[in-house]
């Protein structure tokens, strides 16, 4: 294999990274304020890829300004979620039974709608992008991942600055570090769960968009998305948007160059194995051993 | 989330009881099992036979959920991995000429160490990991056996056995398998180990202070729930005579196999054994009536049980009983 083919494998992994990252922290901004996997996970990335497919299909939309006006539709749409459903259930310090099984109905009746509006078949977003690509001496750059990996990029740059930088994001992080802690300065934990749920659900639809320009998808679309969005967090340390990013590059770096190694068709058992490895190995994630590390010196 | 148990813990304590309350809760069962063994009586057809059996294979791999899920409180989504791989084993078993129950052991077996994988990786955690790993695994073990060569891949494997094929014959296997799911269910929530499992079901802290070990325990009860699912696997494989890695292994029957504990109540002896009738009996008819929509009908039931009735038809039942008997007594 030749030095050019090596960096189109680093390029590629970094692209898809980038993708990743944005579709992992929305499952990690829920499960930060509320101890809550979004089993529905899945199921938002679905529907997040149909309505930047009808958005181009009935209204020629671009893809990217359909990705962008999926921020606010799915925003309203999680925080009706979360008033419907989420808010009812009993919250806890760890996942319990009933908000696993909750969600996970929800993510039934989501994929089984779109399968009643959809159908089966798969579709996919084509648009004039989709195959065109960048071309630097010996390397090439996919124009739709280039133009992907720039929009997750922005929308991660933008959560940063809401979580560091508005007093909705400063109760975020006080609620993920310590909820009691969160509760005695002031902070209307109702609320913001709500609003987080809306904003994880915001970022979770709008990444099953720029997924949707990669992809194609069908209803079922999501559930390998699912695993891997967990396996990121997990590596990230469950709790940290840092975590979130090294999660995202270890996995696409693990899946991309997996090819050398393992027949394409294995490539779902990759996540699983880097679960496996990583709850045995580092159980705080990465961001776990950054810690342990600094603690040390 | 609290659970009511049919069949107490210290119910062999009360020595004032007369011998007919003590054993009048198990007078019920007892029929029922007494109702199944004398099927032939009632000279069913074919059809009838083939439900009854797949539900009774239903009722043993709910059971085996409900000893995890419900008893320990560890949601699975991956027990399609089990009863899979049970599948497998026995099919292969039976065509290298081992007798079919020692093959529906063999299964067992593997499912039972197939279950340590997933299991000895997240049960040192509290937290998700176990729920989402079963996820994973049932997808990637999924992908596994579909792209493997030597039992056929996507296409699927034949079992070849010699002989007659009597109906009856795999009906009393399965109901004999089920009675067994059922008497483990009950020996575990009576036993020590049940105990444990309950405890750490309402706070794994307190019960590793008082001397149980999360970590074995939750090992050990998934082992076995495995093997009991991997042991229906087999029985439905001989029975079906072909499988194939979307039948066997897909994800809806990880969901109809958590499905069905809920529905008759989690975390009871009965309730997975009610469950299972009511999943096993309804759901074909559903299949026909909304081939589209009838995981949108399960899913939609899942989220009322779980918002409006989580003990399932057991609660619902419980719940009538107090309204009835005390609006009497007040």
């Amino acid at each position: 294999m030749s030095a050019a083919d090596l960096l189109n494998l680093f390029i590629a992994a970094f692209l898809l990274a980038g993708v990743y990252a944005a579709m992992s922290v929305g499952m990690t901004i829920i499960y930060g304020v509320m101890k809550i996997v979004n089993l529905a996970h899945a199921g938002f990335l679905m529907l997040g890829a149909y309505f930047v497919y009808e958005a181009y299909d009935r209204f020629q939309i671009d893809p990217l300004l359909g990705v962008l006006l999926a921020f606010p539709v799915f925003f309203f749409i999680g925080m009706g979620v979360h008033w419907l459903l989420v808010r009812r259930i009993p919250t806890s310090d760890v996942p319990t039974l009933t908000s696993l099984l909750l969600l996970f109905g929800l993510w039934l009746v989501l994929q089984n709608v779109g399968y009643l509006v959809w159908g089966n078949a798969d579709r996919a977003i084509l648009t004039p992008r989709t195959l065109s690509s960048i071309e630097i001496g010996p390397i090439s750059f996919p124009t739709v991942r280039l133009a992907v990996f720039g929009a997750a990029v922005v929308s991660l740059a933008v959560l940063e600055f809401v979580l560091h930088r508005t007093w909705f994001g400063r109760s975020v992080r006080a609620l993920m570090q310590n909820k009691e802690g969160g509760q005695i300065v002031g902070v209307n934990v109702q609320r913001t769960a709500q609003v987080a749920f809306g904003v994880g659900i915001a970022f979770t639809g709008a990444a099953g968009g720029l997924l949707a320009m990669l992809y194609s998808f069908s209803p079922d679309f999501g559930a390998p998305f699912l695993l891997r969005a967990f396996v990121i967090i997990v590596l990230g340390g469950l709790e940290s948007f840092a975590g979130v990013a090294i999660g995202a590059v270890i996995l696409a770096l693990a899946e991309t160059f997996s090819i050398l190694a393992l027949p394409a068709s294995y490539q779902p058992a990759i996540a699983f194995s880097l679960l496996v490895v990583a709850l045995i190995v580092l159980p705080d994630g990465v961001a776990g051993l950054w810690n342990k590390r600094r603690r040390w010196v | 989330m609290e659970q009511e148990a049919p069949v107490g813990v210290n119910e062999g304590g009360d020595a004032g009881k007369s011998f007919l309350s003590r054993f009048a809760p198990a007078a019920a069962p007892l029929l029922a099992v007494v109702a199944l063994i004398a099927l032939p009586l009632w000279n069913p057809g074919p059809n009838t036979v083939r439900l009854l059996f797949v539900t009774l294979t239903l009722v043993t791999t709910s059971v085996a959920w409900n000893l995890l899920g419900g008893f320990g409180g560890q949601v699975s989504f991956g027990f399609a991995v089990f009863y899979g791989l049970g599948a497998y084993t026995a099919a292969l078993s039976i065509n290298g000429g081992i007798p079919p129950a020692v093959a529906f052991a063999i299964g067992a077996a593997v499912a039972a160490l197939a279950s340590l994988l997933i299991g000895l990786p997240t049960f040192r955690l509290k937290g998700p990991y176990f729920a989402i790993a079963t996820i994973g695994v049932s997808e990637a073990v999924r992908v596994v056996m579909t792209n493997l060569p030597w039992t056929g891949g996507a296409s699927g494997y034949r079992i070849l056995e010699k002989g007659r094929f009597f109906q009856m014959h795999h009906y009393y296997t399965a109901l004999a398998l089920a009675v067994l799911a059922v008497g483990i269910s009950i020996l575990v929530r009576r036993s020590k180990l049940g105990l444990a499992l309950i405890a750490i079901r309402e706070d794994q802290d307190a019960a590793s202070d008082l001397g149980v070990n999360p970590f074995t325990t939750k090992l050990l009860v998934h082992a076995l729930a495995a093997a009991l699912a991997g042991a229906a696997g087999g029985v439905y494989a001989r029975y079906a005579a072909f499988i194939d890695p979307e039948g066997v292994f897909a994800f809806r029957n990880g969901v109809a196999i958590l499905l069905m504990p809920i529905i008759g109540g989690v975390g009871t002896i009965w309730g997975p054994v009610i469950g299972a009738f009511v999943y096993g009996l309804i759901h074909e008819e559903v299949v026909a009536y909304f081939p589209q929509a009838h995981l949108l009908i399960f899913g939609s039931l899942l989220i009322l049980i779980i918002l409006f009735e989580p003990g399932g038809v057991v609660g619902l039942f419980n719940r009538l009983m107090r309204l009835f008997v005390g609006g009497r007594k007040s």
